[in-house]
């Protein structure tokens, strides 16, 4: 089931190694399915601004540069999506953070050998930390797969999985 | 990248093809009906393609997951949408479609054992091609929106530096062909000793 109130609102799919930020109140940016990645919502209650970015892996193969996908990689997604907050109002000290996803979908076996989701998570924490910021709210781990929406009109996020409704995170 | 995938993509075709074959052969066996499997594209993965290919990204989906190990890595996955799985489910049991409503103990083994002998002709495919030696894992049974799963493999894959290739399955019984998708994603290396044999 979708969260309270999303039929009337715009959604704006947030695919893998995508970045989105928006100050549309009628907004709702939503990342489908995170399994390994980590979905990281930061809003800024002031002007009511906020970004999602759809975190695919751990690290940059080639330093941080970002390439057109700077969403991809956590050593550069967070400060990219820092960027574009502040370049539309947002005010450090006033973001909240929540993250999501990071799970271990494909069974013990490759969870031992790869374990992405948690080095994403970890990743991700890490570079917040660097600015200051640490997480609100999280809903990390695990072994199911997650739906994470932020809506630009209120600031709330809800998580979901493919078999329990939408519960504010 | 895609020049590189390129050269390899012909032999990456036989060897699904040949792993469809033996696929094909294992399962109708196993359910006492024909079955055929085969094969229509080996391509560079696109994680949205291949969750359309089940119903979309949000799609509940019901499968089984094997990673390959030995002399080269690499990670199957074989997904349905949820009810198309428990068809299979009832096929292979031998039991009116519709029976299986619900993804309990049964049905759960029965997508395991499917994965399994689906996901280890394709090995088994692979390792005569290359003359290597090569173990299929024991199936992880998953059930969860078909983007979580095809994401996490993809990740797998990136990670290590690699393309992806996905080789789509169609499996095709009496009734018509099903939405099914086997997804293989040979690692970086299995992939550079693809090249080499291509060459």
């Amino acid at each position: 089931m979708n969260s309270p109130a999303s039929a009337s609102l715009t959604k704006t799919s947030v695919g893998i190694g995508q970045l989105v930020v928006s100050k549309d109140p009628a907004e709702l940016l939503v990342a489908y399915g995170l399994g390994s990645c980590v979905g990281l919502a930061v809003f800024d209650p002031g002007p009511g601004v906020g970004g999602l970015v759809h975190v695919l892996l751990p690290e940059s193969p080639n330093g941080k540069q970002g390439g057109t996908e700077p969403g991809r990689h956590a050593d550069t997604a967070v400060d990219h999506l820092l960027e574009r907050l502040a370049a539309i109002g947002a005010v450090r000290h006033r973001l909240i953070v929540k993250l999501a996803g990071g799970a271990s979908v494909l069974g013990p076996a490759n969870a031992t050998r790869f374990k992405i989701g948690e080095r994403n998570a970890e990743a991700i924490t890490a570079r917040l930390k660097a600015h200051g910021l640490r997480p609100h709210a999280t809903a990390l781990g695990g072994t199911v797969g997650r739906t994470l929406e932020l809506h630009l009109g209120s600031g709330k996020t809800y998580v979901r999985t493919a078999t329990s409704q939408a519960s504010e995170l | 990248m895609s020049n590189r995938l390129d050269d390899i993509t012909a032999t990456l075709r036989v060897v699904a093809s040949d792993g469809a074959l033996r696929a094909g052969r294992g399962l109708s066996g196993l359910v006492g009906q024909d079955i055929s499997i085969h094969v229509p594209s080996v391509r560079i993965g696109t994680n949205v393609d291949a969750c359309d290919a089940v119903g979309g990204v949000d799609v509940l989906v019901l499968g089984a997951y094997l990673s390959m190990t030995g002399d080269i890595t690499g990670h199957i996955m074989l997904i349905f949408p949820q009810g198309r799985a428990l068809e299979c489910v009832d096929l292979m049991c031998g039991q009116p479609l519709g029976t299986s409503v619900e993804v309990d103990e049964l049905a759960a083994s029965a997508v395991g054992e499917l994965g399994n002998i689906v996901g280890s002709a394709f090995i088994n495919a692979l390792a005569d091609r290359l003359g290597l030696i090569l173990h299929p894992s024991p199936p992880a049974v998953v059930n969860d929106m078909a983007i979580a799963l095809v994401e996490s493999v993809y990740a797998a894959i990136l990670a290590q530096g690699g393309d992806v290739v996905m080789i789509d399955t169609v499996f095709s019984d009496q009734r018509g062909e099903t939405a099914g998708l086997l997804i293989v994603a040979p690692d970086p290396a299995a992939l550079d000793r693809l090249r080499e044999l291509a060459a």
